[in-house]
């Protein structure tokens, strides 16, 4: 997960964030949004969808459906 | 005619992105004035904006993060709620003083408005009740059960109604504004986030950021009248004064979709700033006003109504390499590069926490 455009003490509101909502995966901080501006993206939460060569699948995808159609899509690649 | 000297522009134009401070989340006008007025959460203030010269008129402090902001006209006061202190802080539209600050329920993060009532009501996130204030004299007057993750209200004035939508509790509680009894509860879509009342066309709409759509409530039956299909995590809406469009703001896309309510279709939508928190039209130019969260910015779309540029189906970073980054670990302050994740398949989910 990457945090993004949290104004004030990312990394206290991304703790917070994460503690409340029981993330325990890798977290990364992009303070100034500078990397979600190279990717263009423009809203949160959206889903980058990345395959085994590096190369992006799927952008967005954050209603449950989307979420399952893009991971067996990526899941079927080989 | 060569030229087109006689050509109409039949398209919407973003005319600016004001910078008014970190965390722009909700916007209100004040049409006589000119002025607009922006919650800032991130700065704890609330900023008074000159329409005509697109620039900042004062900014005033008022509690920690401020989430949503209203319009009092006949006191012309301003009021937000401020999630992370417990309270509403009230202050002077003209001058930006600080005239009271009031506790109410826990992290208010909505707030709803009845002038003939002279009521003000917050939406209590974490305490699940809806408070109410009176509007002249800056005090509590009462509380409302509703239920967990209660935030955006909306009033029906001319029922004498408020609707609370209770963001955890896939809900909107229904009470009597005037009374303060709780009437009914709608069962709506996951997380619905803000609510909109259209006297016009007699319903409400509501926003379900979890599954990208709006719910059409008859506001006479409470009947759910079908749903709308938006882009990401709707979570801001307001409806133009005919009831024709709905402007709904869309935080996972950095967009407004624009609802031809007669149709019943989304018409098209507008590129605005990063995060988008909500909106607010502008009586006298017709403009579409949008605070924008993540960018820090208001801002102004003139004929909103009308389509504009089309935008691409696909986003443009689908089939392409995903470029390279270096960034911190949150637990552990470490970098960490792209190569660790080299040939593996994963997905990379963008989050703020607001």
């Amino acid at each position: 997960m990457i945090n993004v455009w949290e104004s004030v003490d990312a990394a206290t509101e991304a703790r917070n964030f994460a503690a409340v909502w029981g993330l325990d995966g890798t977290v990364l901080l992009d303070e100034t949004g500078e990397y979600a501006a190279q990717l263009g993206i423009h809203g949160v939460p959206t889903n980058v969808f990345v395959d085994a060569n590096g190369v992006v699948r799927t952008m967005g995808a954050t209603r449950p459906d989307e979420l399952n159609t893009a991971v067996d899509a990526l899941l079927r690649q080989s | 005619m060569p030229g087109g000297v006689c050509g109409v522009d039949l398209a919407h134009r973003v005319l600016a992105h004001i910078s008014v401070g970190r965390g722009p989340e909700a916007v209100v006008v004040d049409a006589a004035a000119r002025r607009a007025f922006v919650a800032c959460s991130r700065s704890n203030t609330v900023v008074a904006v000159d329409l005509d010269r697109r620039r900042t008129a004062w900014r005033s402090p008022v509690g920690r993060e401020p989430i949503p902001v209203i319009f009092d006209l006949p006191t012309r006061r301003l009021f937000t709620a401020d999630a992370r202190t417990d309270t509403v802080t009230v202050v002077d539209a003209d001058s930006g003083t600080r005239l009271a600050q009031v506790p109410v329920g826990v992290y208010p993060a909505g707030l709803g408005h009845h002038p003939g009532l002279r009521r003000v009501f917050s939406g209590d996130t974490a305490a699940g009740t809806v408070t109410a204030l009176d509007a002249d004299h800056m005090r509590v007057i009462g509380i409302v059960p509703a239920e967990l993750g209660a935030g955006s209200i909306a009033v029906d004035i001319s029922r004498d109604r408020g609707y609370c939508a209770n963001f955890m509790s896939a809900s909107v509680t229904v009470f009597d504004a005037a009374t303060l009894r709780p009437l009914d509860r709608i069962a709506v879509p996951e997380g619905p986030c803000k609510v909109v009342v259209d006297p016009v066309s007699d319903r409400l709409y509501v926003a379900g950021s979890l599954h990208g759509t709006i719910a059409r409530i008859s506001l006479r039956t409470g009947e759910n009248l079908g749903e709308l299909a938006v882009e990401r995590a709707p979570v801001g809406m307001c409806v133009s004064p005919d009831g024709r469009w709905l402007y709904v703001c869309n935080r996972g896309a950095g967009t407004v979709s624009v609802l031809d309510t007669l149709r019943g279709t989304e018409s098209h939508r507008i590129a605005v700033g990063n995060g988008p928190g909500d909106c607010a039209l502008d009586p006298v130019t017709g403009r579409l006003l949008v605070s924008n969260a993540g960018s820090g910015t208001l801002t102004i779309v003139d004929r909103p109504w009308l389509p504009g540029p089309s935008a691409r189906a696909l986003h443009p970073m689908v089939g392409r390499s995903l470029p390279e980054f270096a960034l911190p670990d949150l637990r552990t302050g470490r970098i960490r590069t792209t190569r660790e994740w080299a040939e593996k398949k994963y997905v990379i989910n963008f989050f703020a926490s607001w």
